[in-house]
């Protein structure tokens, strides 16, 4: 009766009730909603959306973030990914604004992942300079500074 | 913090997880990588070697067991300390984050 999910589920509550575990929880969640609204996302604290400057994207952030409110996670924030220039950026932040969602941070298109999937390497192996890698230090900046000033995350231009 | 990262498929959830766990791992944080996605390739992203990601095993559904309850009904619980489960279960990868990768998911209705 219990699917992989649930097990999944099951162990992070466990972690998350014995409190004894210090550190950092990063779930890579599956494609879509359902796995979301299963409630695999109830024992994180916050929801990182990401989204691409196309529509069924955008959308599908925008329903995750619906759903996480549902589910009592009302820290969701939202990540744009391959932004390839001033038209992307301002297509992702008048949807966000629209949707209410909390943008707070931009991953810009890069070459350089899709060499290093070909080549099977971690991308901040292959180019640990390259503008996303750049771009996703900054994002961890950003959301280990939320975390140790217990304010709420700000949304805007990430710090260069 | 505990975050999951979420979005349609493609759009590079798996590289921003990955990425951050290994930002957050190389600046000296415990971190704990969960691929949740019933296509895993975290490991990758994360460094962590073919044959080492090819021998994962992913957390198999019987840790969850039904448990009868003092007043008679049954609960679903979480069967095993979870340390242990994570050290069984789970591999290090490179700045020291650990992985754990969910395990296969059966679809139609024997879920």
């Amino acid at each position: 009766m219990c699917s992989a999910h649930a097990t999944v589920r099951g162990l992070l509550g466990e972690i998350v009730a014995q409190g004894e575990y210090a550190g950092d929880i990063l779930v890579d969640m599956e494609a879509g909603l359902e796995h979301l609204s299963r409630g695999t996302g109830r024992h994180v604290n916050r929801i990182v959306a990401v989204l691409e400057p196309y529509y069924r994207s955008m959308e599908t952030a925008s329903r995750v973030a619906d759903l996480a409110k549902e589910m009592g996670i009302s820290d969701v924030v939202a990540v744009s990914n391959k932004v390839r220039d001033e038209a992307d950026r301002r297509a992702i932040a008048e949807y966000c604004a629209r949707r209410g969602l909390n943008l707070i941070g931009e991953v810009p298109h890069d070459p350089a992942l899709a060499e290093a999937e070909r080549n099977g390497l971690s991308p901040i192996e292959h180019g640990p300079d390259s503008p996303a890698m750049v771009a996703i230090r900054a994002l961890a900046t950003r959301l280990l500074l939320a975390l140790l000033c217990f304010v709420p995350i700000a949304s805007g231009a990430l710090p260069v | 913090m505990r975050i999951a990262i979420a979005g349609k498929g493609g759009t590079g959830k798996t590289t921003i997880t990955g990425t951050l766990a290994r930002v957050l791992g190389r600046s000296g944080r415990t971190v704990l990588a969960v691929d949740a996605d019933s296509n895993p390739n975290l490991a990758t992203v994360l460094g962590i070697p073919p044959t080492q990601a090819e021998a994962l095993v992913g957390l198999p559904r019987d840790l969850m067991q039904r448990r009868a309850e003092p007043d008679g009904t049954t609960k679903v619980v979480f069967a095993r300390p979870p340390n242990e489960v994570l050290d069984q279960y789970g591999v290090h990868g490179p700045d020291g984050v650990r992985l754990v990768v969910m395990g296969k998911v059966h679809h139609g209705g024997a879920g």
